[in-house]
């Protein structure tokens, strides 16, 4: 069932046949242009975004990596699969590479699919350490493509990634833009009356929140492969040619929601790993997370891939087009997104006798009872167009007792019920959800948990503090698990922030209800007011990351050690060797 | 409840509508072109054997004469239900949205089709089976056979019209000798 410990027998008894490849890397200060402003930055080989690394599913690969800066640095592989000390985290898989040291990183290729890589030192990743992995697969893709493109998002800030996180602590809403004004107090007064609207204002003020938290720092712009909105990257494309497009989100806060007005998308792969394929008008990239579609437009015009903030406080904006130089329409932002009383559902210790209409019924998604949004025989979303014109006369006395009909609500499971972040397709059409999200074929075979660990994401916006169970990385302990475990993790969103979780090393299982098919990823989004679970097989020894994705989120301290204890060999003695060597998160 | 019972009848309805114009009688779905019809075992010339993946054929393309009939014989060999239909690409895509109705009323569920749903009597004759002449529907390890006459040359594929395969390139072209 796991074809990576094939792979790696086949690779013992046949050292000769193991394909090596070597890449070098250089660690520079770089001048970014964003065509909105030109800032200095870090980026790999002399620009940023880094250059892609493409690699081949069964080779191993050395990769040296040279630090031009004047302080530490590191690189991590995101969502590859190796052993923990070149996972690139300072002072958990290694010490770091010093100024003027060259690295060199040396793994095996186990997998196949879109990846990224970035600095795990400081803020380097949001001032512009990142780049795109592309790795081939050793058999044929379960789908067909004539070209691709690697579409690499981000949210470039003019501000450096120190200077914002110095701004957020000293004041958390120094970068949001969104605020509510005192002009939608009297607005909402006379909607909703006075004494409902001091009271909404107050539950929120309790909160330490606002209704417009929906991404704490604005004022960035959205680059696609590097390009902001005007400089418009553009790939091109022969009419009626399958392309496929590897969106990456590399921002270091914002999540997008990607269409391309005129095409379909086919969603083929997430995380890396090939999921059934769904065909979508739009869908929400979160931080950190990979998303390969395919489209093919057959039309001799452009088509604008436009990606928009979950906040609606930015977008990226890039061109599929026949010829360099075309362009199409480029859509206006849509209304600013406002939490509800949905979205802080998880809040502990809330007064809710006040909060009347608040409906708890959908926080509870995720385990395979609770899915009834999701079961197959409702009859969310149909198109009922070619009904007209049908003669109806003959239907009397048919029997669709077993058939749940009349369901016209298409919320996602994985929202809050009534969040004011459900996501809806610009043109009123399907919005990729998590629950459509299934196992091209499975990596694990499905099996009972052995046990369940609840991670409760918490934070208080006041201070700019975010944590695990109400305590931050430095005065937590690690996370415990044992070699050969399948853990439940149950993620319990109490902030009203989205966070996407990532773990590092091993996979993450994510419950959709769909059993064995339910799809592997490396980074989980955690909405407001929601419970997500994600299973673990763990397979892989050492010491590893666990962290919210957010950049200012993982430094403010929502991040954990992850321990595997035990393992095939007696990696455990290196593990503890290497946990005292210190280095910065 | 009402909309219910109009909408099922209603893909009963189309779903035939289908199977009518995969026939010779070039039923309306636009440029005039038809895929052939129905053959006989009889008379087809030779065997053609299509395995079917998690989510592409083998082979990718065949080459016939116009007017031939061909025995093809469709085996699934991948991990979910998949379907060999011949026609335009007009066609499969107008098959698509039906196909989308049967994976929402839980006909086709991953790696495995409900029968008792498909054989279900909608009134009048109808059900969602899945028996149109120029298409089989397979869970995996299944076997089918479709026997074709092609007629003129035309733009014609053999596709898997589950939702999604057929955008992920799950089609194999038809060339014409």
């Amino acid at each position: 069932m796991k074809p990576r410990f094939l792979t790696g027998l086949l690779s013992l008894l046949m050292p000769a046949m193991v394909l090596a490849g070597e890449y070098d890397l250089t660690v520079d200060r770089v001048k970014i242009d964003t065509g909105d402003f030109v800032k200095e930055g870090i980026g790999y080989n002399g620009a940023s975004p880094g250059p892609v690394m493409r690699f081949k599913e069964g080779e191993t690969v050395r990769i040296n990596v040279t630090n031009n800066l004047d302080e530490m640095t590191s690189i991590h592989w995101h969502g590859l699969i190796l052993p923990f000390n070149q996972d690139g985290v300072p002072g958990i898989s290694f010490p770091g590479i010093k100024p003027g040291e060259t690295f060199t990183y040396e793994f095996p290729i186990q997998q196949a699919g879109t990846y990224w890589f970035h600095s795990h030192s400081g803020f380097q990743e949001p001032d512009g350490a990142y780049g795109a992995i592309v790795i081939e697969p050793e058999g044929r893709e379960p789908f067909r493509y004539d070209r691709e493109y690697v579409v690499q998002l981000t949210d470039k800030h003019p501000h450096s990634g120190d200077r914002i996180m110095r701004n957020l602590k000293m004041m958390p809403d120094y970068y949001n833009r969104e605020q509510q004004t005192v002009g939608e107090f009297f607005s909402d007064v006379s909607e909703n009356g006075l004494m409902n609207t001091v009271r909404d204002r107050m539950a929120w003020g309790d909160m330490r929140m606002m209704k417009a938290d929906v991404e704490d720092v604005h004022g960035f712009t959205g680059l696609i492969n590097g390009k902001g909105p005007d400089q418009n990257w553009t790939g091109l494309f022969e009419p009626g040619e399958r392309i496929r497009l590897r969106f990456i989100n590399s921002s270091a806060m914002t999540y997008f929601d990607i269409r391309i007005p005129g095409l379909d998308m086919t969603v083929v792969q997430a995380d890396g790993n090939n999921v059934q394929p769904v065909s979508v008008d739009e869908f929400r990239i979160g931080v950190a997370e990979t998303y390969d579609v395919i489209v093919r437009p057959k039309d001799e015009q452009a088509y604008t891939i436009f990606a928009e903030s979950m906040g609606r406080s930015g977008y990226a904006r890039a061109t599929l087009a026949p010829e360099k130089g075309m362009e199409a329409a480029v859509p206006q932002l849509r209304e600013p997104a406002r939490l509800t009383m949905a979205d802080m559902g998880g809040m502990p210790g809330m007064d809710h006798g006040s909060m009347a209409g608040m409906d708890h019924g959908g926080m509870d998604m995720g385990s395979s009872e609770d899915m009834s949004g999701m079961d197959h025989s409702s009859m969310e979303g149909m198109d009922h167009s070619n009904m007209d014109s049908m003669d109806h006369s003959n239907m009397e006395g048919m029997d669709h007792g077993s058939m749940t009909m009349g369901k016209e609500d298409k919320s996602d499971p994985f929202y809050a019920k009534g969040s004011g972040l459900m996501p809806k397709a610009a043109n009123g059409g399907k919005f990729l959800s998590y629950a459509d999200l299934k196992a091209q074929d499975p990596l694990y075979e499905d099996r009972e948990p052995t046990r369940e660990i609840e991670l409760r994401l918490t934070g208080n916006m006041e201070r700019y503090t975010w944590s695990i169970n109400g305590v931050k990385y430095e005065d937590a302990d690690p996370i415990r698990l044992k070699y050969g475990e399948r853990v439940r993790f149950k993620f319990v969103n109490e902030t009203m922030m989205t966070h996407p979780m990532h773990l590092h090393g091993m996979w993450s299982i994510l419950d959709v209800g769909a059993g064995q098919w339910n799809p592997i990823k490396h980074t989980i989004n955690v909405n407001p007011g929601t419970t997500v679970y994600m299973e673990t097989e763990v397979d892989e020894p050492g010491q590893w990351a666990f962290h919210c994705h957010l950049s200012y989120h993982a430094a403010a301290g929502m991040f954990r050690k992850v321990i595997v204890e035990g393992g095939p060999d007696s990696t455990q003695a290196k593990t503890d060797a290497i946990a005292e060597d210190g280095g910065e998160v | 409840m009402n909309a219910s019972k109009l909408f099922v009848a209603g893909m009963a309805l189309s779903m035939s509508a289908t199977a009518f114009a995969a026939g010779a009688h070039d039923g309306g779905h636009g440029h005039g072109a038809t895929s052939g019809e129905p053959g006989k075992a009889s008379e087809a010339s030779r065997t053609i054997t299509v395995e079917m993946y998690d989510n592409y054929y083998e082979p990718e393309e065949i080459s016939v004469k116009p007017g031939e009939t061909v025995r093809f014989v469709v085996e699934n060999k991948g991990n979910l239900v998949h379907e060999f239909s011949v026609g335009t690409p007009d066609m499969h895509e107008a098959h698509q949205e039906e196909m989308m109705m049967m994976v929402e009323h839980g006909v086709i569920q991953g790696g495995k089709l409900n029968h008792d749903m498909m054989n279900m009597d909608m009134g009048n004759g109808h059900s969602m089976k899945h028996d149109d002449p120029n298409s089989v529907l397979l869970e995996p390890g299944q076997s089918k056979e479709v026997v074709w006459k092609f007629s003129d040359k035309g733009n014609i594929e053999f596709a898997c019209n589950v939702p999604g395969h057929y955008q992920a390139g799950m089609y194999g072209e038809v060339n014409f000798e």
